[in-house]
């Protein structure tokens, strides 16, 4: 099978980063470095950056990891489980999955989260 | 400067690293979260493209506040793509159109007006052009995302009303080409069998088709089976691009636009050579075929046409990665796998040359008995939720009447009259302008009043800058009735606001000829209307102003019913009982109260609720399995093809020679442009660019360019490229990646940025027999014009 998006976000993050950079000369960026979910705070500009085109240099083994699974594969993207910018959750809410995986919700055993057993980002069917 | 790459990346990785912390949610958060918090479910069918995913509705306080998927549909298994799961956030969007608006010239300013107003001057602008340009100087240009009812009695006031067969709508612009081609190579329309064939398939050939993202979720199926059975199953893909879908295949066939025609006759050319084809089948089951006269040849006729397309003269054809050996590959794994599915869209549809490419998909499907068994078929993707249900079956192309009658066929119009209740002879006997004609017409000054529906041509059709001009003309009087601003409503004289998807009860019909029904569970904003009332209203007052008591007879029997669910279900019982009897659609059995027990709805032919409360036909033609199989058997073989169009109920193998695009590279314009779709995106964006996760996922078009070509033009990642043809031209930012073939540029077709917008680039060449546009193919020339520049998104608003 052929990896085929590599060259593509490469060349995607490098037209985000230019866009994102050169797009603003002041804004929130200069005020606040982190918003509360632990995101940087973006411009207007680089919010029109899709979140994997930064994360693919941010977080690489995360990146990866999606990249290989099945959702990566699928194109289910960062936004679908942990929203956008101004909603954005580091940790999901666990609706997130059950908008897909309703029936295998109802199988999570009690004091579980869904990721206790196929590992975030890979979605393995079983750790 | 705001923030510098690399701070920003520094900060991006330390934020995600702490993501990790804390993970695990109570379990009494979790039972929230299944609830999302809502007051009430409500089902219904995804309202975006062809996969016919069923979802659920969340409402809170009356408004629409989430989305799931139907964990115990077949279509989907409770799975959404991104764009399903979140359709829900426009219902209650600002820029929704709320009252009806109006001006008398095009360069006006808008004027919010009554309904009673609206449709009154409706009423008296195609009134006024019947009388003093005739009857088909008006036309109606509807929609694949209009719900059966919609088009049904659009379609029922246009043709027996104001007798012009000037119907038509966006499905001739993705689907015709497989419409001609079913009907040609199997006799009916609409593929024979269902998704379920995905799970028992263990050959794949996607050609002509970005599954990952124009259908991810029945996508999501494919890439299940493969890696579930990597060595058993076997995936081509065929495509001058290399896309998502290109991620499971176990070979990419990537040639030069338009050539896949050779290869496909080359597929043939090794399945003769090698003697891999299924003689039993062909003799039970075939016969061949060549020209317009529909001529039967012989199998050696054939086989001697066949010696054009030898894998090796196939192959100088192609370029690209294609090889003798290559074909000879692909055309053995298709032949002789348990079980082989093709799969392919608008790669295919969007040609010249569409309805042959069909052909030829279908010819490798009958030579090789890959038919009617499960894990066989040749199964066109539909792009639209309702294309084959509305717009195929009820009846909304020019040529066709409801229940894949033919309008120039005298007994089936006197059928569908008689059904009506109206004169014979009262259907006009020639099918109206196809689409590119109706627009051509409309630029000629020939149409005097159109009414478009739910669509927005001005964006959507092929070479726009030449259509808007017409739809720009003060004396075309054009209604659009829409629930956003669109380019359409631009050159509008009356905007219509109309209920959307959950705000009107109605049924669609998606690929697999599966009827799902989705009621209203939340108001629709402001004064914005059901089309079903919309119409029936007009035509009351159609038949005043023109003192022709027909007209009011079209609507006779859904006078004074509510709208919400009383109006469209008289409709659907009326098109069901009174127009798919007998029919290869046969959807008696799908009543409104069979459809709302059924979580996934009805696969036709259902001719009776008992039939149909066990789902319907999975696969058509199968004795045992298909009911009109048995009933309109002509012997004793366990297959059956009664198809309406083969008066021999035989299957059709065609010669097809190759024939290139209309239009090819040359000196002056030395690239191929192909356009396509993006997962993020429906159609023209007006309703995902408004859900701000989609937007921002895909905020503009962009074009991409092969690192070879990109390389030799100076042209490096981000810079602003001009993209320009005979017709127009884009600017628009580079993508540098191997996912063209070298020689080909490729851009998303979602933006509304006039300098982004590439129908103002594509040609408007069509198929002859399907008068489906050449949208994949076109010459063009690139060239930087700048380095990267920020861009915003667009939309346009009121």
């Amino acid at each position: 099978m052929k990896k085929i998006s590599k060259a593509l976000l490469m060349s995607g993050i490098a037209a985000a980063m230019i866009y994102g950079c050169t797009g603003s000369s002041s804004g929130p960026a200069k005020q606040a470095a982190v918003k509360p979910s632990g995101h940087p705070v973006l411009t207007e500009q680089e919010m029109l950056t899709p979140c994997q085109e930064c994360h693919q240099a941010a977080t690489p083994e995360v990146y990866e990891e999606w990249y290989n699974s099945r959702h990566g594969i699928d194109n289910v993207k960062c936004f679908q489980c942990h929203g956008t910018y101004e909603e954005l959750k580091r940790v999901p809410d666990q609706f997130a999955c059950a908008v897909c995986h309703s029936a295998e919700f109802q199988h999570t055993e009690e004091g579980k989260s869904c990721w206790d057993c196929h590992p975030a980002h890979k979605f393995v069917v079983h750790k | 400067m705001g923030i510098t790459r690399r701070e920003f990346l520094k900060r991006t990785a330390a934020a995600a690293a702490a993501s990790y912390i804390g993970i695990n949610l109570p379990a009494a958060d979790r039972g929230q979260a299944q609830a999302a918090d809502v007051d009430s479910w409500h089902r219904g069918t995804c309202r975006l493209c062809g996969a016919g995913c069923r979802v659920d509705l969340g409402v809170k306080n009356g408004k629409a506040v989430a989305l799931k998927g139907v964990s115990d549909s077949r279509t989907n298994f409770g799975y959404l793509c991104m764009k399903g799961m979140l359709f829900y956030k426009i219902m209650g969007h600002p820029d929704r159109l709320k009252k009806p608006l109006y001006r008398a010239s095009k360069k006006d300013p808008w004027k919010e007006i009554t309904w009673d107003e609206a449709l009154d001057i409706a009423a008296e602008k195609f009134a006024q052009a019947v009388k003093e340009y005739g009857n088909n100087s008006v036309a109606y240009y509807g929609s694949g995302q209009a719900l059966t009812e919609e088009t049904y009695i659009f379609q029922k006031v246009m043709r027996a009303g104001l007798q012009t067969n000037n119907v038509e709508g966006n499905p001739r612009l993705c689907m015709a080409s497989a419409v001609g081609g079913y009907l040609t190579s199997f006799g009916a329309d609409e593929p024979i069998g269902s998704y379920s064939n995905i799970e028992k398939a263990t050959c794949f050939f996607i050609i002509g088709s970005n599954m990952a993202e124009a259908h991810p979720v029945i996508f999501r199926r494919v890439m299940r089976r493969k890696l579930d059975h990597k060595d058993e199953v076997k995936v081509i893909n065929a495509d001058p691009r290399v896309s998502p879908t290109s991620r499971i295949a176990d070979l990419h066939l990537q040639f030069e636009p338009g050539t896949d025609l050779a290869l496909l006759n080359a597929m043939a050319w090794v399945i003769l050579d090698e003697k891999l084809y299924d003689e039993e089948f062909i003799k039970n089951y075939a016969t061949f075929r060549v020209g317009k006269e529909k001529k039967e040849v012989s199998f050696e006729e054939y086989k001697k046409f066949l010696e054009d397309y030898t894998p090796e003269k196939a192959a100088q054809i192609c370029k690209g990665n294609i090889t003798a050996e290559n074909i000879r590959k692909v055309a053995r794994w298709f032949a002789k796998s348990s079980a082989t599915m093709s799969m392919w869209t608008m790669g295919i549809n969007q040609r010249k040359r569409g309805v042959w490419a069909n052909n030829m998909i279908s010819n490798l499907h009958i030579l090789t008995g890959q038919l009617c068994k499960p894990g066989a078929d040749s199964f066109s993707l539909t792009g639209q939720p309702n294309a084959c249900g509305g717009v195929r079956e009820g009846g909304g192309l020019c040529h066709i009447l409801p229940g894949h009658r033919l309008v120039k066929k005298e007994k089936l119009r006197r059928q569908v009259e008689e059904a009506w209740g109206v004169p014979a002879g009262r259907i006009p006997p020639k099918p109206g302008y196809h689409t590119m004609a109706m627009f051509k017409a409309v630029n000629e000054g020939k149409i005097k009043a159109i009414w478009i529906n739910c669509t927005s041509p001005a964006q959507s059709l092929p070479n726009c800058d030449l259509y808007r001009k017409g739809m720009a003309r003060e004396d075309c009087f054009m209604v659009v009735s829409d629930i956003f601003p669109t380019k359409t409503t631009e050159l509008a004289n009356l905007i219509l606001p109309t209920a959307f998807h959950f705000e009107k009860t109605g049924v669609y019909g998606c690929t697999e000829r599966r009827s799902q029904l989705t009621r209203k569970a939340v108001n629709a904003p402001g004064e914005a209307m059901p089309e079903v009332w919309i119409v029936r209203e007009w035509a009351l007052r159609l038949s005043k102003k023109l003192n022709d008591p027909v007209i009011e007879q079209c609507v006779a029997p859904f006078k004074g019913l509510e709208p919400d669910y009383e109006l469209p279900k008289a409709i659907w019982d009326e098109y069901t009982q009174k127009l798919t009897k007998g029919r290869d659609n046969d959807l008696r059995g799908a009543t409104y109260d069979v459809l709302a027990q059924m979580p996934d709805g009805v696969q036709w032919p259902a001719p009776t609720k008992e039939f149909a409360l066990k789902g319907g036909t999975d696969i058509k033609f199968v004795r045992g399995i298909d009911p009109m199989a048995d009933s309109e058997a002509k012997d004793d073989k366990p297959l059956q093809f009664y198809g309406p169009a083969h008066p021999d109920k035989k299957l059709w193998i065609w010669l097809r020679p190759y024939k290139g695009p209309e239009e090819v590279p040359d000196s002056q314009y030395p690239f191929y442009l192909s356009t396509g779709r993006i997962i993020d995106h429906w159609h023209t964006s007006s309703m995902t660019g408004r859900i701000k996760e989609l937007m921002r996922a895909n905020p503009y078009a962009y074009v991409e360019v092969n690192p070879e070509d990109a390389k030799e033009l100076g042209i490096k990642p981000g810079d602003m490229v001009l993209v320009e043809s005979r017709r127009g031209k884009n600017v628009l930012p580079a993508k540098v990646y191997e996912g063209p073939v070298k020689g080909m540029v490729f851009v998303y077709w979602h933006d509304m940025d006039e300098d982004r917008m590439i129908n103002r680039v594509t040609k408007d060449a069509f198929d002859p027999g399907s008068k489906e546009p050449e949208f994949k193919i076109c010459a063009c020339r690139i060239k930087k014009v700048s380095g990267p520049k920020p861009l915003k998104p667009y939309l346009v608003t009121m």
